[in-house]
């Protein structure tokens, strides 16, 4: 089996050659010490006088974003194929750079949704972008936003289809790239406004969340139609709906305001004969049986630091979800040792992989996740992830 | 305020009725009477310890802490013209921040909430704060607690660096130190020195209550 056929037989809950691995999008740090290249790290160039004029004029155009963007997932995707993945995740954003007082270093990124991404330099060298605050935390500055960015949005679909085409063209015969379609729904509607806002207007103005699911929604189904006419056969979704110790908001609450949003995603990519697959964070037990109900087709991540066991949600949910992930981020795949990296794989393996539908890879990116740990995981699926399964 | 008074208090804040809230607290803010705005406070301490307890137990989730906690304040701040005369916290004074390089504050924030209501005084410093700004925080307010909130995994090596120039400025022993976010772990957060992990805001909330009544 070659590695797509291994990803779409899984997929199917069938039982592949060998249990597939995947690549979760590649932080830089990662991607720096697997090709010994660095990813493109603007930061470190807004503070000079000149060139930082330069570069904040270079990075609002839609040609240089473009091609920076392209540039650090292709490295990505590059430093996937070399640990040996069988497939890579990769997303779309398009953002903006502005003067912003109130974020560290005077500059932040907006992107087109309505929030305020932090930018920095992790202890790596490496660019951090990390979402921080909302930008519209009223109802009538999310309707202003929404009617002003509409042609930010236009641009957005149409990048993204973009990006992911020219990722599929140069790498689709050495590696199976995954379309990632994030942030969802859920995240869109709150983060532009605020967790404590959202929250708010959730008790105390129901309808205008409705409005703001509703616009999200038919956002979102175009993004996904965008990223599909990539030609991508898998297609991610992302929407953190768990924290550490459980559901961001009440189960029945998610499924009351974005229920029906989900189903139509499922039944989009559905009916362009692909697989979505859900990302989420966080401690998650209680919406498993939603993703069946609202017709998703497997879950990525499954957090072992959010108490996420992997035997346990297969128990839960049976074939009707295939599963990606857990390998832990905070230890095992930091400084974790062979032994225990190899024994985690075998675990991991032992408890989703007969039958199919399971694909090992890192529980989430992260900066600290070290190379030589990820090919350990490689190399101990490739010993113990031959089917027939062994013990 | 009657018994009756307080328990209709208590139950509208654990039906996440705002209004029905406001509607009491209002008329209470009304009269002036000190003892009365004293038991409208212990009636919302007491439903928020509830919310803690069902937040906890997993039959709450964070929309209903942060919703129960959002009331309460709006609450607080209906009461506090009459409480101002009786500013001395019964519980002590908390510092709290989230550490530099972070600029996450709703974990802080629900925090804040519950530690207010539980009769604490919170100063807070913000978010993205410098080391230099906890110790002097310390220094100038001599808290029974210190918490460094921390969301993002790279800004988690600026908490050894303020507990460290706690230590360096002779004040560690007489503090306690908190940490929590999404960032951290309690494996973690002991190996840098802090005294506990809070897993959650209403979890931190006790562990400085115990702290504050020397358990």
């Amino acid at each position: 089996m070659n590695f797509k056929e291994r990803i779409l037989t899984t997929l199917n809950h069938e039982e592949p050659d060998q249990i597939p691995v995947m690549g979760l999008i590649m932080d830089p740090s990662t991607v720096s010490q697997v090709t010994g290249k660095s990813a493109t790290n603007i930061v470190n160039f807004l503070d000079k006088p000149v060139l930082g004029k330069v570069a904040k004029g270079l990075v609002n155009t839609n040609w240089f974003w473009n091609r920076m963007y392209y540039g650090n997932f292709a490295l990505a995707m590059e430093s996937s194929i070399q640990l040996g993945f069988d497939a890579n995740w990769s997303i779309y954003a398009l953002m903006k750079l502005y003067e912003d007082p109130a974020s560290t270093l005077g500059t932040a990124m907006h992107d087109a949704y309505g929030r305020v991404w932090e930018m920095g330099t992790n202890d790596r060298g490496d660019l951090s972008v990390d979402y921080s605050r909302a930008l519209c935390p009223t109802e009538a500055e999310w309707e202003a936003w929404v009617d002003a960015k509409a042609p930010l949005f236009d641009q957005l679909v149409k990048n993204a289809t973009g990006f992911h085409k020219k990722l599929a063209d140069k790498y689709s015969h050495r590696i199976m790239p995954i379309g990632y379609a994030a942030p969802g729904i859920f995240e869109n509607s709150w983060q532009a406004i605020g967790f404590v806002n959202f929250t708010k207007l959730v008790y105390e103005n129901p309808e205008f969340v409705k409005r703001v699911v509703a616009f999200q929604t038919d956002l979102y189904l175009r993004y996904l139609e965008g990223v599909m006419d990539s030609g991508v056969e898998v297609v991610l979704g992302g929407d953190d709906l768990g924290q550490k110790t459980g559901p961001l908001m009440r189960p029945a609450l998610i499924d009351k305001f974005f229920g029906e949003s989900y189903r139509r995603v499922a039944e989009l990519v559905h009916s362009r004969g692909r697989k979505f697959i859900f990302h989420s964070c966080g401690k998650i037990y209680q919406f498993l049986d939603m993703f069946i109900d609202w017709g998703f087709d497997g879950i990525i991540t499954m957090e072992p630091t959010a108490d996420m066991d992997l035997a346990r949600v297969r128990e839960q949910v049976g074939h009707k979800l295939a599963l990606v992930g857990n390998l832990d981020v905070s230890h095992l795949l930091v400084r974790g040792s062979h032994k225990e990296v190899d024994q985690a794989v075998r675990d991991a393996i032992r408890a989703a992989g007969p039958g199919g539908g399971y694909i090992l890879s890192a529980a989430h990116s992260h900066p600290y996740v070290d190379a030589t740990r990820l090919q350990w995981m490689v190399e101990a699926a490739h010993e113990h992830g031959r089917y027939p399964l062994q013990g | 305020m009657s018994a009756q008074e307080m328990e209709k208090l208590k139950e509208a804040l654990l039906d996440l009725n705002k209004a029905g809230v406001l509607e009491v607290v209002s008329a209470t803010a009304t009269t002036a009477d000190l003892q009365a705005a004293k038991l409208a406070v212990e009636a919302i301490a007491g439903a928020l310890q509830v919310v803690g307890k069902r937040f906890q137990e997993g039959e709450w989730f964070l929309d209903e802490l942060v919703y129960s906690g959002e009331i309460a304040k709006q609450a607080m701040e209906k009461l506090s013209p009459i409480l101002c005369d009786e500013t001395q916290p019964t519980q002590g004074c908390v510092v709290i921040g989230t550490v530099f390089g972070d600029l996450h504050d709703l974990g802080k924030d629900i925090f804040i909430n519950f530690a207010t209501s539980a009769g604490f005084k919170v100063i807070d410093l913000g978010v993205n704060v410098s080391v230099e700004a906890f110790t002097k925080a310390v220094l100038e307010h001599q808290p029974v607690a210190l918490g460094i909130s921390c969301l993002l995994t790279p800004a988690a090596g600026g908490i050894p660096q303020v507990i460290q120039d706690l230590v360096e400025k002779g004040v560690r022993e007489s503090l306690k130190i908190i940490v929590g976010g999404a960032a951290l772990t309690e494996k973690f957060s002991l190996e840098v020195g802090a005294d506990a992990f809070a897993p959650d805001a209403v979890t931190g909330t006790d562990i400085i209550r115990a702290w504050s009544e020397g358990q």
